[in-house]
């Protein structure tokens, strides 16, 4: 995948990319002769949400701080998790169907694999400083409500 | 009074890709403060209610409001919602 930014940890590869995240060929990121588990988790621009149509989300990213905030979560799942992991969110226009997110993790059995992947997906949610706009069919447009990152 | 350049993310784009304003001193409380009046300035006082929800940060560090920021520029970071 080209991503416009990029960490490359010891057991980790976390980025941002421009439009849709390619879904196909995530595994061999995380492919290990070592593990006997691949989790994966492709997160998909619906048609709809809180009963409005939508036909696409623009994703607003501070590229920098998203990196660091995207960084920081790999290190912690890999402490938590024995895993090599991937971690790439989009940032502009993703069209319904189109994957905005995608995440793989591998070990040695599948609970490690699959609790990474799923802390992962709730903590970059809250982490991660990247915002949604919801496009609908006639082109309006509304910023998504989120969670706080103020700590004071 | 100091002149501060606040990059506008998420919902503040709607304000333009940054707003400049006029500080008086340079702490995040401050800025937080005069992005308030702009925005009342602006007819968008609607936003004040993400604004009390939002992050300052200063290069790649978030802010707490009593820190006194080093540079003229911040970012303005309303709630995050990836994924």
């Amino acid at each position: 995948m080209d991503l416009f930014a990029r960490n490359d940890g010891e057991h980790y590869l976390c980025g941002l990319i421009d439009g849709p995240c390619q879904i196909v060929g995530l595994d061999l990121l995380v492919q290990d002769a070592a593990h006997g588990a691949i989790a994966q988790f492709f997160g998909v621009v619906r048609n709809h949400n809180e009963g409005l149509t939508a036909v696409a989300v623009d994703y607003d990213v501070h590229p920098e701080l998203a990196l660091k905030a995207l960084d920081d979560l790999c290190e912690d799942l890999c402490t938590n998790y024995p895993v090599k992991l991937v971690m790439i969110h989009s940032r502009g226009l993703v069209r319904v169907g189109e994957a905005s997110v995608v995440i793989a993790a591998s070990s040695t059995h599948r609970k490690d694999a699959l609790g990474a992947v799923s802390e992962a997906i709730d903590q970059l949610k809250i982490r991660v400083p990247i915002w949604k706009k919801e496009i609908g069919p006639d082109d309006e447009q509304r910023w998504l409500d989120g969670h706080s990152l103020r700590k004071d | 009074m100091t002149t501060i350049t606040v990059h506008c993310l998420g919902a503040f784009r709607a304000l333009g890709d940054s707003l400049v304003i006029d500080v008086s001193d340079l702490s995040v409380a401050s800025i937080r403060a005069a992005v308030s009046s702009s925005l009342v300035a602006m007819e968008r006082a609607d936003l004040n209610t993400v604004l009390t929800r939002s992050v300052f940060a200063e290069g790649d560090e978030l802010l707490k409001d009593h820190v006194t920021i080093s540079g003229r520029e911040v970012s303005l970071l309303p709630p995050v919602a990836g994924g």
